[in-house]
């Protein structure tokens, strides 16, 4: 899923500053599997911004919604009623469902109430660990299913880099697995050690953020 | 946040409670109820994890002069983990209280067992008598 996590509370009242009618909007998705934007999430920031604005004598009128999914433009539009008796929307969905709020209702400012920070699984309850970032030349299969670019702090193609633990978590965080120790365990219990002598060549990085906007294009989809 | 006391000031509390916190024998007690010096509102749950965070939130955002969740005492959960969650939810609103630049002990958390509708009252009265030094919310007749 994509992974988000709210702004720090300052950051989003200094933004609200002077707004009267507020819209918060939330996505049902992702960012409510990680607890960041769901409408859980919307309903704790709600009381949270009002009671905080109010302690600072601003009072702000909050409207809240939560969208199916924020990153299609159907599920946007039930915005259209309300949003023209708002100042402002602040979204908590990812920057994508952000992006296309923000298209939808060009004369509003629209505020980010969360940072978009990963891909991640919920590894745990109330743990969420990232495991790709969307390189765009995936080698899964050299690194027996874990991924280097995302889970290694280096992004390290070759690891591991010397600096691994003693208990095989990364010397960059003690509470994070070495990824190329675990890469290594997963080699060794299939007998394929050897294939990790073979020096991965530099990466190509262009068919993701590094070749400019992505743009995928299927003719066969297209209208 | 602290401010003087107001004299004359009733604190509101909503309690909040775990229906397995009372003796088995007791008639669950509902709706609010005049103390010495305060009024609570004694709402039932089921187990004290079917509340959220954003709920407590909420109340107090609507003006509630203090809010207290009474659960089941360690271990004790007939849902065997409700309790911890209920405690770790309060922990989590607390602080958003103490960020939005609300007095914390506002909401509080209780573990109780075998409980008389008195005793419940004569736990909200000691939550009012804290919260009577906090002065009113500063909440009240907000625009939410
Ligand atoms: S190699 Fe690239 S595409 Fe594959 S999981 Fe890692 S970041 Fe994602
Ligand atoms: S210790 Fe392992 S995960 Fe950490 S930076 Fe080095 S190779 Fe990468």
């Amino acid at each position: 899923m994509i992974v988000a996590e709210w702004k720090p509370l300052p950051e989003l009242l200094a933004g609200l500053k002077g707004y009267k009618n507020l819209l918060l909007v939330g996505c049902a998705t992702c960012v409510a599997e990680c607890a960041a934007g769901g409408e859980r999430e919307v309903n704790t920031l709600a009381p949270t911004l009002h009671m905080a604005l109010k302690n600072q004598g601003q009072d702000i009128n909050i409207i809240t919604r939560t969208l199916e999914r924020a990153c299609e433009p159907e599920f946007v539009e039930e915005l259209a009623e309300i949003a023209p008796q708002v100042d402002a929307i602040m979204s908590l969905s990812c920057g994508i469902g952000m992006q296309l709020i923000a298209e939808r209702f060009l004369d509003k400012p629209l505020l980010p109430g969360v940072n978009t920070t990963s891909l991640a699984i919920r590894e745990a309850p109330g743990l969420w660990t990232a495991r790709c970032r969307a390189c765009g030349d995936c080698v899964l299969g050299e690194t027996f299913g874990l991924c280097p670019v995302a889970r290694c702090a280096k992004s390290l193609m070759n690891g591991p880099c010397g600096g691994t633990r003693k208990n095989g978590r990364c010397e960059v965080d003690e509470n994070t697995d070495c990824i190329w120790y675990l890469i290594v365990e997963r080699a060794k219990a299939r007998g394929e050690l050897e294939s990790l002598n073979q020096v991965r060549q530099p990466k190509t990085w262009s068919n993701s953020a590094h070749g400019g906007p992505k743009r995928i294009v299927r003719e066969d989809l297209r209208s | 946040m602290s401010k003087p006391p107001s004299p004359g000031f009733s604190p509101e509390i909503v309690v909040l409670y775990c229906r397995q916190t009372l003796d088995a024998e007791a008639k669950p007690p509902e709706g609010t109820r005049q103390g010495d010096g305060f009024s609570a509102r004694l709402v039932l749950l089921p187990c004290s994890s079917k509340i959220e965070a954003y709920q407590m939130l909420a109340i107090l955002d609507k003006g509630a002069d203090g809010v207290q969740l009474v659960a089941c005492p360690e271990k004790a959960c007939r849902f065997l983990v409700g309790n911890n969650r209920a405690e770790r939810r309060v922990a989590h609103a607390r602080g958003l209280l103490s960020q939005a630049g609300m007095a914390e002990a506002r909401l509080e958390l209780n573990r109780a067992a075998e409980l008389t509708p008195e005793d419940l009252m004569n736990l909200a009265g000691r939550h009012a008598g804290r919260i009577k030094d906090l002065g009113p919310n500063p909440m009240k007749g907000g625009t939410n």
